[in-house]
């Protein structure tokens, strides 16, 4: 499954910090027509360089459905960044 | 019967090894499966780790930084997979510079099963570094 929400904190030294929650289902859905309008282009630019396009489309499906969990945290100082998706 | 304890006996039987091994290799066999069924790790079945974790801690004196990185091993999968799309121009290149720098390994050999084997056995990575200023830790979880 695509991953739906995504959190991201962000926090500066001496700072309050915030944290965001951006529904990414809406990022999906806005996307949605943009990739539909590429997917002939895309489906060109495989056959240019000799790939497999269903091949290749399954396999980006694949990597974006399971960045699901993924968690990054940088702190800096007193300063941090985090991004996480659900 | 065991397996390991029939071919103890067989050795036995064909002069390979003297009573006395042969009771030493059978006592060691017992104590081998008696540590197993202690610790449940025969019956237990093998938990497959879902994430994989990277910490990177740097302690300089001025400055404190941490990096903490969790990636789904789903991810790494379908990650190695795109090790397949590479176009079969590139993977000529990618041979040809491997060959000059002195690396005889064919990518076109390569295929997603085994890249697959390897993210299976990163199951039991454990990476730990410690330094004067820092320290970096992998494994999975």
């Amino acid at each position: 499954m695509i991953p739906f929400v995504a959190v991201v904190g962000w926090r500066k030294p001496a700072h309050k910090g915030f944290r965001i929650w951006i529904p990414l289902i809406f990022v999906w859905l806005l996307l949605l027509p943009i990739v539909l309008l590429l997917l002939p282009f895309a489906f060109a630019a495989c056959m240019v360089a000799r790939m497999n396009p269903f091949q290749t489309f399954a396999t980006l499906w694949r990597v974006l459905a399971s960045l699901g969990g993924t968690d990054l945290e940088i702190v800096n100082g007193g300063g941090s960044f985090s991004i996480r998706l659900f | 019967m065991n397996e390991n304890r029939k071919q103890v006996l067989e050795m036995l039987a064909t002069g390979k090894i003297t009573a006395d091994e042969a009771e030493r290799l059978i006592a060691a066999l017992e104590n081998d499966a008696a540590a197993g069924s202690l610790d449940g790790s025969e019956n237990r079945p093998k938990v497959k780790p879902k994430y994989i974790r990277v910490l990177m801690e740097d302690n300089k004196a001025d400055k404190m930084a941490k990096v903490n990185i969790r990636i789904p091993m789903q991810l790494l999968r379908a990650g190695v997979r795109l090790a397949a799309l590479i176009p079969d121009v590139a993977r000529a290149q990618l041979n040809t510079h491997l060959r000059e720098n002195g690396v005889a390994v064919d990518v076109n050999a390569i295929k997603p099963e085994n890249l697959e084997e390897i993210v299976d056995q990163l199951s039991e990575l454990t990476v730990d570094m410690d330094a004067k200023d820092g320290k970096v830790r992998v494994f999975c979880e």
